[in-house]
């Protein structure tokens, strides 16, 4: 049991700091976060039946996170009913939402790490949890919809919202002098 | 901009997230093929591959967190602890002992300090000696052999146990099993030993530092403690894992000399004695309840 513990748990610590860390906001939460995770993953290790032990390990800490969140900063959780006006922001503006101005990739390119990293936090909860798992973690978007349990074409949606945000913040950050 | 029959979504939005379905290699060669095509035959859409791809690689390039080496091995013990509680613990035996004696060993190896505790040598059929003999430990003893007692002769009332329970814990060499004021290292060791364990706030800059933790046996079943230190005082928080989720105001239960409040929030129904004034006490209480939430 330990020895699987530690194959499918350790690898992916990296990963799982990462997701805490952009889900509660900053890295000393994060520690927390994923300690308690790994003893969740540790109780349920027998209850996990292969596939991607990235994502299984990741769905913990993603879960870990909210409880975490919503015992120590209620005010900062999202009210589960917004998420569904979010998608259909998504999904009515979506990535048509400017047909041409959209920044040069060279100036995203040339983005600095804090305006980015500020750029990702100021994004609004299920894109940047989407937006994380894919560019971040790494995950398919058949895993992250299973994680999120949403359809496959709302993880596009919320992903591609998401980079659009961030593109145009971006994009915005250097049109200012 | 002409129709395609290509398969690809015509509306604007569709072939945007096929994009980013591209650069994110979720598709298949042929509809990759078809979407590459679309991209070079019009350049807002190439604009906004290009775009996509250089946000994908400015966030791929942001630095990630450090997995430090004590973090990593902090999470490694979660594993190693109760891979050692399982294969060590003798059947007959509640695993604490066994749990206790890892501990023990690394922190306690003087052995005129293992002397049973009053409450011990009243059970007298026990033979701690033999006990000694068999596992070559020490200190464990103390404390160890008494709760072995204890499970086996449990008749009090669950506050009488737990009383006893502490005044124990004064006599033994050790008042805790894991000498440690990291939560860090507190809840993973309750958690490996008994599968559970109960918020361990430290409240050292409220005057009430987290020194450690053990295991005790109440009414036949082995329940995380936690200890506190206020000044020269010890505190002994016994939390027991609920399953009815009650949740009770804090009741002052005081017996035996000691003080005493029991309270629960739902998920622990907590005992905090210690040898404090009732107010001191509650204070404390008051601070945990406030800093568990």
């Amino acid at each position: 049991m330990a020895e699987r513990f530690n194959e499918v748990v350790l690898p992916h610590l990296g990963d799982a700091l990462a997701l805490a860390r952009w889900l509660t906001g900053n890295a000393a939460d994060a520690e927390d976060v994923v300690q308690d995770a790994c003893i969740k993953a540790h109780t349920g290790i027998a209850g996990y039946a292969g596939g991607n032990p990235r994502a299984w390990l990741l769905t913990i800490v993603r879960n870990t996170s909210y409880t975490w969140m919503s015992r120590n900063r209620p005010r900062g959780m999202m009210a589960v009913g917004d998420l569904g006006d979010l998608d259909e922001m998504a999904a009515a503006h979506g990535t048509n939402v400017r047909d041409e101005d959209g920044p040069e990739a060279s100036l995203i390119a040339k983005a600095e790490t804090a305006a980015l990293e500020k750029a990702i936090a100021g994004l609004p909860q299920p894109f940047r949890e989407t937006l994380v798992l894919r560019d971040i973690n790494g995950l398919s978007y058949r895993d992250i919809s299973v994680m999120l349990s949403v359809p496959i074409g709302t993880v596009m949606s919320r992903l591609a919202r998401a980079r659009s945000l961030l593109a145009s913040e971006l994009g915005e950050r250097h049109d200012r002098p | 901009m002409t129709a395609h029959d290509d398969g690809l979504p015509n509306d604007p939005e569709g072939i945007m997230l096929m994009i980013h379905a591209l650069v994110d290699g979720e598709l298949d060669a042929a509809a990759a093929l078809a979407v590459e095509r679309r991209i070079a035959a019009d350049p807002k859409l190439a604009a906004e591959h290009a775009r996509i791809l250089a946000l994908q690689g400015a966030v791929g390039r942001l630095p990630r967190p450090d997995v430090s080496d004590a973090f990593r091995a902090r999470i490694a013990a979660i594993g190693t602890a109760s891979a050692q509680a399982q294969d060590e613990a003798p059947p007959a035996l509640p695993g604490l002992i066994a749990g206790a004696a890892q501990q023990r060993r690394a922190t306690d190896t003087r052995p005129s300090q293992a002397r049973p505790s009053p409450r011990a040598r009243r059970f007298g059929s026990f033979d701690w000696r033999a006990m000694a003999a068999s596992i070559v430990m020490t200190a464990v003893l103390a404390s160890g052999a008494t709760q072995w007692v204890m499970f086996n002769a449990a008749s009090d009332s669950v506050a009488a146990e737990i009383a006893g329970d502490h005044r124990r814990s004064l006599l033994a060499a050790s008042p805790i099993d894991i000498v440690s004021s990291d939560r860090h290292t507190v809840k993973p060791w309750l958690d490996a030993r008994i599968g559970v364990s109960p918020p361990a706030p430290d409240l050292a800059t409220d005057g009430f530092a987290l020194i450690g933790g053990r295991v005790e046996v109440v009414s036949g079943r082995p329940v995380p403690a936690l200890v506190y230190r206020h000044r020269e005082h010890l505190i002994t928080l016994v939390a027991e894992p609920q399953q009815g989720g009650r949740v009770t105001e804090p009741k002052d239960v005081s017996s035996g000399g000691f003080s005493m409040v029991h309270w629960s929030d739902g998920a622990f129904s907590y005992w905090a004695i210690s040898d404090m004034e009732r107010p001191e006490l509650d204070d404390f209480v008051a601070r945990f309840r406030k800093a568990a939430v």
